[in-house]
């Protein structure tokens, strides 16, 4: 432990040092400004960075690096709250209740709690990575193709809980995202499935423009379609605050979020999306009155703006202790490392201890920072509300426009943004939800790839998912999950969802 | 043609247009030049791409920008440098995948993103040989031992690669057919991936580059077997190469610079002269000797032949490959 703390220090000598500390500040800004535009999200953020990186030192480079990865997991919350637009893949979940929030008046509140949640996850999860890293990197190594996919099953069924209408709506619509995600290169085979020619369709649909189209297109399309202007309650400056009750209801999922974050986070693949959706389920889960979720808990706000955050330390185990890449972003981090002339890898913390202690400190050094920059900027940000709607969504569909297109400077992602806006529109107008299709889209790659690299692991044999005990084990918690879903359908009397009734399906609820 | 206002206003403009395309045509560059690397930031192509890029700037005091186009396993990118004008101002920073896309598609029909003979090289600026390395759990200690194994299981002993009929794949081909034998192939999206997936003992061998393995061959958790190079890799004086030890393949993740078709010869030589000088310069070397890249010049004429052997060599492992069969699953 006084190991440890000396490390700290040590740490926070290198983190506090003017130029770093300044270059964590800019990190945390550029974070937060990618966050907060539609589209673009942290990956995009980093590596348009990156080459500007390459002139600095090694640590600065990579506080810099971190510090727009975790700023655009704050920022990201913040037109979902508003307007329904997802900043960044993860903060779909938070689309959901945070806008039905903005449209009771409640904007401020769900902004703080998210910037608060935000603060406590990545404080929380640092301790973790800090304490943590070597012993949990090594078990995330046990995770092989078998295990990653009975946990992508579990995430699967996650779906029976998330979904407030018709349980057969949201299995249809994750049906629906499946089969988009079947769209690419065949990972096994090479073949191009439903490319129609288009060498963008090569690497699949990708998730951004997915998700803005459904919810923020479809979003300004509903506006549009009404016959007034919707009346959005102006904020007033108490309302900005929590109140106590909301403070109440959102300790517990913050507390949630940020292990469930951590956790999911080690793991490889685009987990900090992931985290989010899982959180979200867990607390429809644990609700009193699940009923309340999709119509502004603030519960589903806290959980899984918590769980992003906490799931972007997680990603850096595997990073830091083994030198490995648990996902893309961290690979262009290892890559910003490796142009610094530090070769990542297991022996890392111990030979650069100045690098790996400066940046454990300037993440702490960071939450700080996007706190004291978040909050007050709710107040600036709920006036965007004032701005009447003939202006405010055109500028808004631009920026949409702008932020997809940005991400791979692709035309064809632009296309699939408008024609999934469209869909978005129409799945809207007769009761569908869309979430689960984002979900469905995220995970068929992952499934599929899993899969069947475990089939050709074991030469095809099924056997392998029985014979290894961490895949054996989530595959049973799966099938009881799955049992204790269906069990309503089989004894009408015990169906929770029963209570939340159809009558939910009242129209543009989601 | 009667001289008034508005003819002698057209009649200056056409002067002023067609002086600035003979300005233009004279000096090249008058204008920002792009590398175009056709995979994300970070990656072998973009990290060899930057260096070369800075230092072109100095030699030709004229800004290099390197973009990153991506996609489709950097047939997007790579398409759209072979489609683009050959003025010299749009090149490529390709890797040796650059011989593969349009093997593949010949093999699937499909319709080609590129070929080949768009595009003209003008230096090689990296080879590096892949290593062949075994979880260090597993019992080989010597490639005779790893083969003879093989040999006595066939199609039970596992790699792990990049991708299918990415470059990691076209080096693990290499070595099954030379050695004459099965192996199970487990394909991940990426270096990375295919890496973590042997340090978890989830597959049994790699073959991946230097830079990539070196740390966790230190940390001793995977161990060297050989090389695929003509010679030892410095860093690793104590792996063999596959040449030493009779089988006679060789293979290279190699990185050059491209121009389309049809670039005019004087600013192809412009560029050859500007790359020579700049892989020379000092700060070019620091910056490969940091990511752990040997610089391998050639000029163009040699990297042409180097090219085309290297085509072939990969074009032959794609048919022996030809369409991958998945077995029925039981």
């Amino acid at each position: 432990m006084t190991e440890t703390l000396h490390n700290l220090y040590l740490g926070f000598s290198v983190a506090l040092a003017p130029s770093v500390l300044l270059y964590a500040f800019v990190g945390c800004i550029v974070g937060t400004l990618v966050g907060v535009l539609p589209g673009i999200g942290p990956l995009a953020g980093i590596s348009l960075l990156l080459p500007a990186s390459f002139g600095l030192d090694a640590t600065s480079a990579i506080v810099l690096l971190a510090g727009i990865y975790y700023g655009a997991m704050y920022g990201g919350s913040t037109t979902s709250i508003l307007m329904r637009i997802p900043g960044e893949a993860a903060s779909v979940m938070t689309c959901i209740d945070g806008y039905e929030m903005t449209r009771k008046g409640r904007a401020g509140p769900a902004l703080a709690i998210a910037a608060i949640g935000s603060y406590i996850a990545g404080t929380v999860s640092v301790v973790g990575l800090m304490l943590l890293a070597p012993p949990l990197a090594s078990f995330a190594l046990r995770f092989g193709p078998p295990e990653y996919f009975a946990l992508l099953l579990l995430g699967l069924l996650m779906l029976a809980y998330m979904s407030g209408g018709s349980m057969l709506k949201s299995l249809a619509m994750a049906a629906l995202g499946l089969l988009l995600g079947m769209i690419g290169i065949d990972p096994m085979t090479g073949f191009f499935r439903f490319s129609y020619g288009l060498v963008e369709l090569g690497d699949g649909i990708g998730v951004v423009p997915v998700a803005v189209g459904l919810f923020g297109l479809s979003e300004i399309l509903l506006t549009a379609g009404q016959p007034t202007a919707p009346e959005v309650k102006k904020p007033k400056l108490k309302d900005l605050l929590p109140s106590k009750q909301e403070w109440r209801d959102s300790l517990w999922p913050i507390g949630r979020g940020t292990v469930l974050g951590f956790l999911i986070g080690i793991i490889p693949g685009s987990a900090h999306i992931i985290s989010s959706f899982v959180s979200y389920a867990v607390e429809r889960r644990f609700a009193k009155d699940p009923e309340r979720f999709g119509h502004g808990a603030i519960e589903g706000v806290a959980g899984p703006e918590s769980a992003n955050n906490s799931a972007t330390s997680g990603a850096f185990v595997p990073m830091l202790a083994l030198g490995v890449p648990s996902g893309p972003i961290p690979a262009v981090m290892i890559a910003a490392m490796m142009v610094h002339g530090i070769s990542p890898g297991p022996l890392l913390i111990t030979q650069q201890p100045e690098l790996f202690w400066g940046f454990i400190a300037s993440m702490y050094v960071g939450n700080v920072v996007l706190l004291i920059l978040n909050l007050p900027l709710v107040g600036i940000f709920v006036n965007v509300l004032r701005v009447p709607y003939p202006l405010l969504y055109p500028a808004i569909l631009l920026f949409c426009v702008l932020g997809v297109y940005a991400v791979n400077g692709s035309a064809v992602d632009v296309g699939i943004m408008a024609a999934t806006g469209a869909l978005g529109y129409l799945l809207r107008k007769f009761d569908f939800e869309t979430a689960p299709v984002v979900l469905g889209l995220i995970l068929a790659p992952m499934i599929e790839m899993s899969l069947r690299q475990s089939l050709a692991m074991s030469s095809g044999s099924y056997a392998i998912f029985v014979n290894r005990p961490i895949a054996s084990v989530m595959l049973l918690v799966a099938v009881v999950l799955l049992l204790f879903s269906l069990l309503p359908f089989l004894v009408k009397s015990i169906d929770w969802r029963q209570k939340l009734g159809i009558e939910t399906a009242g129209g543009e609820k989601l | 043609m009667r001289l008034n206002k508005q003819n002698c206003c057209s009649l200056a403009l056409l002067i002023l247009v067609l002086a600035a395309v003979k300005v233009s045509g004279q000096k090249y560059p008058d204008r920002p030049i792009t590398i175009v690397a056709p995979f994300p930031p970070g990656g072998v192509a973009d990290l060899t791409a930057r260096p070369v890029a800075a230092a072109l700037e100095k030699v030709l005091k004229n800004p290099v920008v390197v973009v990153n186009k991506t996609g489709a396993a950097g047939a997007v990118g790579m398409s759209f440098v072979a489609n683009s004008k050959p003025d010299g101002y749009n090149l490529l920073m390709a890797l040796s995948s650059i011989s593969i896309i349009p093997e593949a598609d010949k093999l699937f029909d499909r319709k080609p993103a590129y070929t080949m003979d768009q595009l003209i090289p003008i230096a090689l600026i990296s080879a590096d040989p892949t290593i062949f390395v075994v979880n260090a759990s597993r019992p080989w200690k010597t490639v005779k031992e790893f083969v003879d194994d093989a040999k006595k299981r066939p199609g039970e002993i596992s790699y792990s690669s990049s991708g299918v009929y990415g470059t990691l794949h076209m080096a693990m081909e290499m070595l099954i057919h030379g050695a004459s034998i099965q192996l199970k192939h487990v394909p991940y999206s990426g270096a990375g991936p295919a890496l973590t997936a042997l340090l978890g003992g989830h597959v049994d061998t790699l073959a991946s580059g230097p830079a990539v393995v070196i740390p966790h061959i230190k940390a001793g958790k995977i161990r060297p077997l050989a090389g695929w190079g003509a010679k030892r890799v410095a860093s690793l004086p104590d792996v063999a190469t596959f040449k030493e030890l009779g089988y006679d393949i060789e293979f290279y993740i190699w990185a050059g610079l491209f121009a389309p078709r049809g670039t005019p010869s004087s600013v192809m030589k412009t560029i050859r002269e500007a790359v020579k000088q700049a892989v020379n310069s000092t700060e070019f070397k620091t910056a490969m000797e940091k990511i752990e890249t040997p610089i391998a010049y050639l000029d163009a004429p040699e990297f042409q032949t180097f090219w085309d052997k290297d085509a072939k060599m990969l074009a032959d492992a794609i048919k022996r490959i030809g369409k991958i069969e998945i077995p029925e699953a039981k």
